[in-house]
């Protein structure tokens, strides 16, 4: 019983996701799957086969929390239901925002990837 | 002309009066070269060397002239040498004349002696100098008969400095020692004592007296002085053996029968005192003497003790210098023991001598192991023999071995090396080394390499190989994501600003790559900097239009 009421609801959610949500966020969301598998299979290789160049996985993890991060932002920033926590903040403000801060992570990012 | 005379009539003069003739028939020239030299013009030197020859050859001198002319070249010479002169002078002329200032040029000079560590007192300029500052300070004050400002410690570390060389560079060097050793022990105010032992300052039954000499700095023995041994004390237990014991002279020595006190073996330390005359210097002295005794062995007992004490141990006695008639066994059953006692032959006091070891040697092989005889504390010596204990330090070797006991200190006059008895040592076989190897210590021991640091283990290249495709393949899931919800770059503009604006980001990520391929930060943020702006300018123009075309389109 408990198993279709999960389920059940996953499915709605979907739903109303694919019908409610704007284009551009629906992009976004994909850039955070793609950032979040990226991620994911970087710390699978790493328990897997060892954490040998340290410095390499570790810069390369938190590039990709880094940027799931900044996405994150960005999203909040544009869609249009938060517009009135963000008035000062055009769509285009948070996007200049997210390219700034995302030149500084990957100056990091490079920097420790050795 | 005149310094060549002068000098002349010096030497020539001290020789006639040396050799003690009354008259010496002098022209009127002479005598008027000699006085004409008396005067500010010449050197303190000369001064000396004429006044001398004066003296020598009895003919008068106004004495003021010659102090006013010495006080005269000392204020232009001062140096230390012409000082020295200036006194040697003094001590000539006439006993009315005004001699105060030069006086006082005694006390100024010894200002200028350097300390060297408490020890030595002596001119910079060298031992000649302060030779000659000793004589001539002295014959001057016996001149004018005025204590000269000399305190003890200096005339001592004085009399250190100028006796302190057994060879003289030169012939002058030599003199100005023996010139102050006569001042030294032959003036109204100071005479420096040298106290030394004759011979060790030991004693023993065989030689009870310390016998002491002492004399003045040309070793002439001072028989008039009386020595008196103030305190005596064991340096060991600091309690007091002697107090106020006066030294006999005989045959110009100072003895003293210390043995009479009957001190125990050790060292003591004398605080002596020389009185007898007023102008006694350094009369205080501290001396270190060494009692000896010979030492017994007493109730010397061998015996071999059961180790599970099943047996009770038999003892044999052995008597110095004999050997033991028959050999022990010492096996991993039964030990070997030894106890004995070290007393004082004469007064039976026991002693625990610096040296008590046991020595076991294989005839043999030629090995020797040395072990240490400990007392215990009724100062009776124990050494046990425990084959199993020991087996390292005979490398396990059965045999004979041959027991010495050695007893050796400073303060015995017997040392002692006695074969006691032979001892049959038993190891277990099958440890013995095949062949027995003398122990070397010296040789260069095996060399040991570097070991640099072992590289990380790395997968193998499939593996990392796989891992980088599937890092990659999400990127490949986002294209086709965004090419479902129908991403597209249809509202790209031609303008100026974003054409730049898209050459700039791209330059950044391109500048990333070089950084990690190439460059350093600092190089990349000045790379960064020019980039970075161009980019910032042109997206904000960029952006702003975007943002205009929007707010048109609502």
């Amino acid at each position: 019983m408990s198993n279709n009421s999960v389920i059940s609801v996953i499915s709605r959610f979907l739903e109303e996701y694919a019908s409610s949500t704007p284009n551009k966020l629906k992009v976004i969301d994909a850039y955070l799957l793609y950032v979040m598998m990226t991620g994911a299979l970087q710390f699978l290789y790493c328990l897997l086969v060892g954490t040998f160049p340290f410095n390499s996985f570790l810069s390369g993890f938190i590039s990709c929390v880094g940027s799931f991060i900044l996405a994150v932002c960005l999203r909040i920033q544009i869609n249009p239901q938060n517009k009135g926590k963000f008035l000062s903040i055009s769509p285009e403000r948070a996007f200049a925002d997210f390219l700034f801060a995302h030149t500084v992570l990957h100056l990091v990012v490079i920097n420790f990837i050795g | 002309g005149k310094n060549c005379s002068c000098a002349w009539l010096f030497w020539w003069s001290v020789l006639c009066s040396a050799s003690q003739k009354a008259t010496i028939p002098v022209s009127n020239d002479t005598r008027d070269l000699l006085l004409a030299t008396v005067s500010e013009d010449s050197t303190a030197s000369q001064i000396h060397q004429s006044v001398s020859a004066l003296s020598a050859l009895g003919l008068p001198l106004a004495s003021q002239e010659v102090v006013s002319a010495l006080k005269a070249r000392i204020s232009k010479e001062d140096n230390v040498l012409a000082i020295i002169l200036a006194l040697l002078t003094a001590s000539r002329l006439s006993q009315q004349a005004e001699l105060g200032d030069i006086l006082e040029e005694i006390e100024d000079l010894a200002a200028r002696l350097d300390d060297l560590g408490g020890v030595y007192l002596q001119f910079e300029e060298g031992l000649e100098a302060t030779a000659l500052f000793v004589s001539a300070a002295y014959s001057l004050s016996d001149h004018v008969d005025m204590e000269p400002p000399l305190k003890e410690d200096q005339v001592i570390q004085l009399v250190n400095s100028i006796f302190s060389k057994k060879s003289w560079d030169s012939l002058s060097e030599a003199f100005s020692v023996a010139s102050a050793a006569a001042s030294l022990s032959n003036n109204h105010f100071h005479v420096p004592v040298i106290v030394s032992a004759q011979g060790p300052a030991a004693v023993s039954h065989s030689h009870p007296f310390l016998r002491l000499q002492v004399t003045d700095v040309l070793c002439q023995p001072l028989s008039s002085a009386s020595v008196l041994a103030e305190s005596a004390s064991a340096v060991s237990s600091k309690s007091a053996v002697l107090s106020q014991a006066l030294f006999t002279l005989r045959d110009g020595v100072f003895e003293l029968n210390f043995m009479a006190s009957q001190p125990a073996s050790g060292y003591y330390q004398f605080s002596v005192a020389i009185a007898g005359d007023s102008r006694f210097v350094a009369n205080h002295v501290e001396l270190k003497v060494k009692v000896s005794t010979r030492v017994a062995i007493n109730n010397m007992d061998l015996s071999v003790v059961d180790k599970d004490q099943s047996i009770g141990p038999k003892t044999t006695r052995v008597e110095y210098p004999t050997k033991a008639k028959a050999s022990f066994m010492a096996d991993g059953h039964q030990n070997f023991a030894m106890t004995f006692q070290l007393v004082d032959e004469t007064t039976g006091v026991e002693l625990t001598p610096h040296q008590t070891f046991v020595r076991l040697h294989n005839q043999k092989t030629g090995q020797e192991v040395v072990f240490v005889a400990e007392p215990d504390s009724k100062n009776l010596y124990k050494f046990e023999l425990d084959t199993a204990e020991r087996k390292t330090e005979f490398d396990s070797i059965s045999g004979t071995y041959a027991l010495y006991l050695m007893v050796g200190d400073a303060t015995l006059e017997n040392p002692i090396l006695w074969n006691v008895a032979d001892v049959v040592l038993k190891f277990l076989d099958e440890e013995a080394p095949g062949t027995i190897q003398a122990k070397t210590l010296y040789v260069p021991k095996p060399e040991i390499p570097h070991l640099f640091r072992e590289p990380e283990k790395k997968p193998p290249t499939a593996v990392s190989n796989t891992f980088t495709a599937l890092v990659l393949s999400p990127f490949l899931l986002l294209l086709i994501l965004w090419f479902k919800l129908g991403a597209n770059i249809s509202n790209f503009t031609l303008s100026p600003s974003t054409i730049l604006f898209h050459i700039g980001h791209a330059a950044t990520l391109g500048l990333m790559y070089v950084y990690w391929t190439h460059l350093n930060m600092f190089q990349t943020l000045k790379y960064l900097a020019i980039i970075g702006s161009l980019t910032f300018l042109a997206g904000n123009r960029m952006l702003a239009q975007k943002a205009v075309k929007r707010y048109k389109k609502i």
